[in-house]
């Protein structure tokens, strides 16, 4: 091995900038995966400390598996269980803050309200008062907090502290103060467990039970915890908080999209450097077949040409993984303001999970060896008279007709499945499509070629470099057709992600119009992630009806649920949100886009007093659930049946397992009457001044809520969907970037090849110039059968998507054409591939004629 | 017994109506020692002959044994440790590895033998001065000349001390100075070293340093003689 790592390091050192540039693709793919790999949890680590708590140091922990508050008579339940030394009830409520609440500078976005059993809590907890005092019975607005939260809100003991709350903002005077939580996260403010049930409309109610076991033994602390179990049931969960689930389907979406950029510039990375593994093969015919000559088993050979990828691999990954931890915290500190803002999480660390370097590293080293495999083995088969012949220079390629032949089949069988309607064939066809496409490409590059040469001849007038350069493509159509693949495949996926977002921009606009439609809308703090956000009571939204002008008012409730689900990994539970609305209110003012059944229809259902509910289009094809369906969700009261009237949805819980049931039915079932969201209209000749004057002056009591103008927020909404698209275009040029590399790449390799010849034609009179132009040529007709590929693929592919998506009943979207796509796709193509021909065509007209002609 | 012994080897190339017999039942032998030069017309057969007396191809029909050992036996991994330790190539066009340097190249066949490289370079090393170019260890084959070079060559083919050393037309690439020295040096490798040397040419200045000349026409042996003037 040592010889071969020595005569590998050699090779690649002799020949530095194709060493470079295959390396440089490695360093591209790796680090796409690495930095969007960094992306993902460090999104998911700033959404478990910014909404979700801690879970407390207690022995046993009880929550409603919906997440959702439940009577008190439960804690009594569980109290006639033998072995609990300690118990309590209490309420534990993630609180978000609106942007600014504590004014400009307060880094605070959020804390948790915990109200308590001030005479049981210390027996739970240990609570240490470093100032004042803790809690106690009877004890009003007054709150214990932690000394570090203090210092961010820069209070001190005495001062009140503002709170949102039900009842509108509530002053709290601090009693006492704690050291901070060891776990950074969200910070508590301890109040009475009766004033929580007050202040947060939970009478009679908590949506936690800890408890202290009498024993620390394993087995014995099992054996209490199932008994506990059996008292309560399924609904209940012990341990820890149930997860954001809810969330973690939102970024779905987004992981499968990342999955998709790694998996693709990695592909693109393994074409790179299997074509110039391919060219190192061809190129060292000679030196294998003396090294057979004397003596070097197959073995040994196989062993040289990867050895040259391991050095390759191991340089590549190596550089890739710090590049892509930048990438990664490039995109990361791009995108938290905008996360800030819109869901108000705050991002305090980078994570890079270990898993993601092991995967990078496997992937990074694994593709570049895999790549070099089939060359590897080609190499070992030269034999050892290939050294005896005189040098042929470079061979003439034969183009392999049963590879496009199976190509021209794979896209008819895509073709096909594009009209069968279904959703799995219509995405398998999408694949099989840009593989046909690879396939058949080889055989297209002469035709092509010839085509598109007389473009370039006309552009570089007569002068043989176009037929030259022609001639050139031609004799290695397999070389340009792999270098055309790279391009192709990285084109496809802007073009087609770039119409997909296209279709989806253009429908999300129509669909928001339609939802979001109203004249005023009070926006809590973080919109379709509902969970974080405090309500108001029945009451805020009296007061705005009550206002002169004001027509119509529809509010919004939540709560969460989840669902029973048999998926293809096994039995499990989605978590669902339940939105409550008013069937009569809710038309009025906006409407669902629905995929089945009506809207009339729909909410004269809801209208009656019967469990009927309408779920939207991500829920109903995750669980397979049809119009008639019975669906059993959990609630605070024990499973319930819902009747499923309609299948549709609205856009800001579009990518969230979404099910709307009447206000009615949820403060029934749920036990939630508290409003989080409003929309608001104008009664016909209202003065829009003096409504929204009095609108601003009710919800200045309820600062949670923003009063928002409809247009203003469909301007917002637009912005941000707007500044996403842009993150996703950015991410699409850095995978547009390897092609650039690929055509550099056949590109030099070739003048590399050619040397001698070039030398040979300098030495027959040929100008520098004229050099200099057959390179170019060259680059544009490879660019150009890249760039016409990646155009049809890309559109095939975002057809597929937005078809597929359609078909799957996750959304209904209608195709809209890319047509600025196109084009930039076009021009990036085409520039990408002058840009990569300057180099290689510098060097080539650059070249001592004397030296290129001893070239060996 | 003879150092190479071939009988009956025949070697068709293609099939059918394109099938060439390049090799038609040759018999030859060459003891250790000898330096025997091959001519003949072009494409009568003798790159085809040394081709198949090293190894590097499989005979259509016929044997070969070279130092008592019959190749046909061997497998392809077996032929290389034979080709490596038994078999010295010295080819036309020098075959050196551009990106390595004299001393590196001339070392070669040792390091595939997993020799330590300070004990490889250090034979290269000797093997490179007794060739006459101790003063240009370091140089890569793009700063030598072409005799330099096919003296590296010739170098590495000695290296492992092999008992036979082919040369297919080694002086094709030379000016007749150059050619002069290497014919010269091969029949030192020959007289001096005690290997045995095979050597095709098509120029009879240089089959003159041959101690037997054997002449080649449309795959047969015609004519095997000692060659006087040599052994004189
Ligand atoms: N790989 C091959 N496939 C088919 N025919 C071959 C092959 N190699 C050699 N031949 C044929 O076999 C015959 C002998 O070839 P060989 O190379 O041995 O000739 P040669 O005597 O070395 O000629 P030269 O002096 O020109 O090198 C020729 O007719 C040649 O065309
Ligand atoms: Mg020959």
């Amino acid at each position: 091995m040592n010889l071969q790592l020595t005569l590998a390091a050699r090779y690649l050192w002799g020949r530095k900038l194709r060493s470079f540039l295959t390396t440089l693709a490695i360093v591209i793919g790796v680090m796409v995966i690495m930095g969007t790999g960094i992306y993902m949890p460090t999104f998911m680590d700033a959404f478990n400390k910014s909404i979700l708590s801690a879970s407390g140091q207690t022995d046993v922990m009880i929550t409603h598996k919906t997440g959702e508050a439940f009577s008190v008579s439960v804690l009594n339940r569980v109290k006639t269980v033998d072995g609990i030394r300690v118990i309590a009830g209490a309420i534990d409520r993630p609180v978000a803050l609106p942007p600014n609440f504590y004014g400009r500078n307060s880094t605070v976005s959020g804390f948790a309200i915990v109200g308590v059993d001030p005479n049981v809590a210390p027996f739970l907890h240990d609570y240490q008062i470093t100032q004042g005092r803790f809690l106690k019975q009877g004890d009003g607005n007054v709150a214990v907090i932690s000394q570090r939260l203090a210092d961010s809100l820069n209070v001190k003991l005495g001062d009140a502290l503002r709170v949102p709350t039900t009842e509108g903002v509530v002053k709290l005077t601090i009693v006492g103060l704690m050291p901070g939580r060891a776990l950074v996260g969200n910070e508590q403010v301890l109040i009475t467990l009766s004033q929580a049930q007050k202040l947060l409309d939970m009478s009679g109610r908590i949506n936690v039970i800890e408890a202290n076991l009498t024993t620390t033994d394993k087995a014995q602390s099992e054996a209490i915890v199932n008994q506990i179990k059996a008292q309560l049931g399924d609904n209940y969960t012990l341990g820890g908080l149930t997860s954001g689930s809810e969330f973690l389907g939102a970024m779905q979406m987004a992981q499968v999209m990342f999955s998709m950029f790694g998996f693709f510039t990695l592909l693109m990375g393994g074409f790179i450097i299997f074509n110039t593994f391919r060219t190192i093969v061809a190129e060292r015919r000679h030196d294998i077949g003396m090294l057979r000559a004397i003596g070097a088993s197959r073995g040994t050979i196989i062993g040289l040409v990867l050895a040259e990828g391991l050095v390759q691999g191991v340089v590549g990954t190596t550089i890739g993984l710090a590049l892509g931890y930048l990438f990664g915290m490039g995109f990361t500190g791009l995108a938290a303001p905008m996360m800030k803002q819109f869901m108000n999480m705050t991002i305090s660390a980078v994570i890079v999970e270990p898993s993601l370097v092991v995967v990078s590293v496997a992937l990074g080293v694994g593709v570049t060896l895999f790549a070099g495999l089939l060359p590897a083995f080609t190499a070992s088969r030269v034999t050892p008279i290939e050294a005896l012949r005189p040098s042929i220079g470079v061979t003439i390629q034969r183009v392999g007709r049963i590879g496009a032949i199976v190509g021209a089949v794979l896209i008819a069988i895509a073709l096909v499945g594009l009209l069968s309607g279904s959703f799995e064939l219509i995405a398998l066809g999408g694949m099989l499509f840009l593989v046909g496409l690879v396939l058949v490409a080889p055989v297209l590059v002469k035709p092509f070629a010839n085509a598109f040469g007389v473009l370039t001849a006309l552009i570089f007038a007569r002068e043989g470099t176009s037929e030259l350069a022609q001639g050139n493509l031609t004799r290695q159509p397999g070389r340009a057709a792999i270098t055309a693949s790279a391009t192709m495949i990285g084109l496809a996926i802007v073009v087609g992600i770039g119409g997909m977002m296209f279709s989806l921009s253009d429908t999300i606009t129509g669909l928001f119009q339609k939802s979001l439609g109203s004249d005023y809308l009070l926006l809590p703090p973080s919109v379709a992630i509902w969970k974080g956000d405090i309500g108001a009571g029945q009451g805020l939204a009296n007061k705005i009806r009550s206002i002169n002008g004001v027509g119509a008012v529809s509010t919004l409730r939540y709560a969460q649920s989840y669902i029973q689900t048999a998926t293809v990994k096994g039995a499990g539970e989605t978590a669902i949100a339940v939105l409550g609305i008013d069937p009569v209110e809710y038309p009025k003012i906006a409407s669902l886009e629905f995929q089945k059944g009506n809207q009339q229809d729909a909410f004269a259902a809801l209208g009656r007093a019967e469990r009927n509910a309408i779920v939207n289009g991500v829920l109903a094809a995750q669980a397979n659930l049809k119009v008639g369906d019975l669906i059993p969700l959990s609630t605070p009261e024990g499973q319930q049946e819902y009747r499923i009237i309609a299948i549709g949805g609205d856009v800001l819980s579009m990518k969230i397992n979404t099910v709307y049931v009447s206000q009615a039915v949820m403060r029934e079932d749920f036990r939630k009457s508290e409003d989080i969201f409003y929309q608001i209209n104008l009664a016909p000749g209202a003065n829009p001044a003096t409504v929204e004057q009095w609108l601003n002056a009710i919800v200045d009591d309820y600062p949670q809520f923003r009063l928002v103008v409809g247009r203003e927020y469909l301007a917002e909404f637009r912005q941000q969907y707007d500044a996403i698209y842009g993150g996703f275009y950015f991410l699409l040029g850095i995978l547009a970037f390897p092609s650039l590399i690929a055509i550099l790449n056949t590109l030099a390799i070739g003048v590399i090849e050619r040397t001698r010849e070039i030398g040979m034609l300098r030495a027959i009179g040929a100008t520098r110039r004229q050099v200099w132009r057959t390179i170019v040529a060259e680059a544009l007709l490879l660019s150009a059968l890249g760039t016409a590929f990646g155009i049809l693929g890309g559109l095939y592919l975002s057809y597929v998507i937005v078809q597929g998506m359609s078909a799957s009943g996750i959304f209904k979207m209608a195709y809209s054409f890319p047509l600025t796509g196109v084009l930039a796709a076009t021009a990036v193509g085409l520039i990408f591939g002058v840009i990569a021909a300057l180099f290689p065509a510098r060097q080539a007209s650059q070249m001592e004629i004397i030296k290129a002609l001893r070239y060996e | 017994m003879p150092l190479i012994q071939a009988e009956n080897l025949t070697k068709v190339y293609g099939t059918g109506e394109t099938a060439v017999t390049a090799l038609d039942h040759v018999n030859v032998r060459v003891e250790l020692g000898e330096f025997v030069a091959v001519m003949g017309p072009s494409g009568c057969g003798k790159s085809t002959l040394l081709h198949l007396l090293g190894g590097l191809d499989r005979p259509t029909d016929g044997s070969v044994s070279v130092d008592g050992q019959p190749l046909a036996k061997l497998s392809d991994d077996a032929l290389s440790k034979l080709r490596r330790r038994k078999i010295g190539f010295v080819f036309q066009f020098f075959n050196l590895i551009p990106i390595l340097s004299s001393i590196e190249n001339a070392a070669l066949p040792l390091l595939l033998d997993s020799v330590s490289p300070t004990r490889a370079k250090q034979k290269a090393a000797d093997w490179l001065t007794k060739v006459g170019l101790g003063a240009r260890l370091g140089n890569r084959p793009d700063q030598l000349s072409a005799g330099q070079q096919q003296r590296v060559a010739i170098a590495r083919a000695l290296i492992t001390d092999p008992v036979l050393v082919l040369a297919d037309e080694p002086t094709g690439n030379l000016d007749t100075k150059s050619s002069d020295e290497i014919a010269a040096l091969l029949q030192q490798v020959a007289k001096e070293w005690g290997r045995s040397v095979l050597m095709v040419t098509h120029d009879p200045r240089i089959a003159a340093y041959a101690e037997r000349i054997v002449l080649m026409r449309d795959g047969k042996i015609v004519e095997d003689k000692r060659n006087a003037k040599a052994e004189g």
